[in-house]
């Protein structure tokens, strides 16, 4: 028996297709490795009862190699953004921006989470090309991407912001700025080719 | 006079109208001239979870166009106020991304130095104008007003200023204008943001709690930033959550300019009230009433 069989498959601390080092190299995701599963984030989660994996859990798979679970989980996308764990973290790690760099890897090697939170980032990014945001229009186009039936329980809080003129029912007005915004985002694809890089 | 470059943000343009109907009315009053920035576009907010540069790229075009200004950057949506905040942040302190920022912005003949305040309006008004300031002019005191201050997140997480667990800004400005700030646990938790939209379920529990917690200390009204999503978040769903959860709650949601507005002797009509959904005409009548 060689001392290779012994050993396993030999791994590659720095291998770039590690999930590990995919997370380091995505914006937010640096610190990874500096994690020491004291489980404050997941203690103050706001959202933790709907997640499968809590944010602990989601960063010892992502150092374990776990990339299909954490992936097709819907657990990151349950992150509402409110930074108590980044503000709590006793490494400095920003929990909240790790769990954002693995959404962001799941939006781009299309995953597929059970979560409508995905379609409705897709659907928000796609409308800042025009500048500003309409929200009716954005929200329009997610329900008919997924389910629009899940429209009717909205429409409550349509019609109440509707009623008390809060709802803009034309798109805002085309303005310099949109141009700018299409070529900022098209100058960071021609990045992203060139230097081959993160992102 | 103060002068600062004002950011409204998307959301000011539709359920937002109410209060920035009222923050015009009460700068007018406290002496704050907010020049809307020219051409500014979307902060980039709504894509940052799924792709972070751009995101900041986007959001830092409208700092460079403010730091053609020499102006303070004020923007009173959290959201807005955040990620201008951290795309400051990341150009002038991340040297593994900001210079990348940079790049992009050349493409439409832009740079950002790095040199833009950008400050959220609860800040200036207990920083740069000062309670004193704010007692000076209010005509009608809100005496008795039971409020729950609730700030959100992003107006102090991660970027502060004020505490980032248990702020306290706002509850000054609600006791200056004669109200009586309730202890409140919950003031900077999550309403659930753009989740209203795609898992109903996770938003209308977080609003719930909120509610919960707020009437449960004895709050009539909630006091909220100037967050036109904090704001439209509590205000229109309150009537899903009361029937999911069998409740029966009726607090209207005044952001803190509207309250400000009101005690400084505006018409509700003024600072954007008509626009409120949670009817807010019973538990207001005692104020608007020495008016008359």
């Amino acid at each position: 028996m060689s001392k290779k069989d012994v050993l396993g498959p030999y791994i590659r601390v720095n291998d770039p297709n590690l999930f590990v080092n995919q997370v380091a190299a995505e914006p937010g995701g640096e610190k990874v490795r500096e994690c020491i599963q004291c489980g404050v984030c997941s203690g103050s989660c706001t959202t933790s009862e709907w997640w499968q994996y809590q944010p602990r859990r989601v960063i010892a798979m992502i150092r374990a190699g776990m990339k299909e679970e954490v992936m097709t989980s819907a657990s990151t996308f349950y992150c509402v953004s409110c930074y108590k764990c980044t503000v709590r973290c006793p490494r400095g790690i920003k929990p909240a921006s790790l769990i954002h760099a693995v959404e962001a890897i799941a939006e781009r090697e299309g995953y597929r989470p059970r979560t409508r939170t995905m379609p409705l980032y897709r659907s928000l990014r796609n409308s800042i090309k025009s500048g500003r945001i309409w929200e009716l229009g954005t929200f329009i186009g997610y329900y008919l991407r997924v389910n629009p039936l899940t429209a009717i329980g909205a429409l409550p809080t349509a019609w109440a912001l509707f009623s008390h003129g809060r709802l803009k029912l034309t798109p805002p007005k085309k303005t310099r700025g949109a141009d700018d915004v299409v070529k900022i985002i098209q100058k960071l694809q021609s990045m992203k080719t060139e230097t081959g890089g993160v992102r | 006079m103060r002068y600062y470059a004002y950011y409204p943000g998307c959301a000011m343009e539709s359920e937002g109208v109410p209060i920035e109907r009222s923050l015009m009315a009460v700068a007018k009053i406290l002496d704050i001239q907010l020049k809307e920035l020219e051409d500014w576009t979307c902060c980039g907010c709504p894509g940052a979870p799924i792709h972070e540069l751009e995101a900041v790229s986007i959001a830092a075009r409208n700092l460079a166009l403010a730091e053609k200004t020499g102006l303070d950057l004020v923007a009173p949506c959290s959201c807005c106020y955040r990620n201008l905040k951290n795309a400051h942040l990341t150009v002038t302190e991340d040297h593994r991304i900001g210079p990348k920022v940079n790049e992009a912005l050349s493409a439409v003949g832009l740079h950002y130095g790095g040199s833009v305040r950008v400050r959220n309006l609860i800040d200036v008004f207990v920083n740069d104008i000062g309670l004193e300031a704010i007692a000076a002019k209010v005509k009608v005191p809100l005496t008795g007003l039971a409020a729950a201050c609730w700030y959100g997140c992003h107006e102090t997480r991660p970027y502060g200023p004020d505490d980032p667990e248990f702020p306290m800004w706002l509850d000054q400005i609600v006791e200056t204008l004669g109200a009586t700030p309730v202890n409140f646990p919950l003031k900077a938790q999550c309403c659930g943001g753009a989740q209203l939209i795609s898992q109903p379920d996770v938003a209308l529990k977080l609003v719930w709690k909120l509610l919960d917690n707020a009437a449960d200390n004895g709050a009539v009204v909630m006091a909220t930033t100037l967050c036109p999503l904090c704001h439209s978040n509590v205000d229109s769903t309150q009537m899903r959550v009361n029937k999911r959860f069998k409740t029966k709650f009726e607090m209207p949601v005044l952001a803190s300019t509207q309250l400000m507005g009101l005690a400084f002797g505006l018409k509700p009509g003024e600072v954007g009230l008509d626009k409120n959904i949670v009817p807010w005409e019973k538990v207001l009548s005692p104020y608007l009433k020495v008016r008359a």
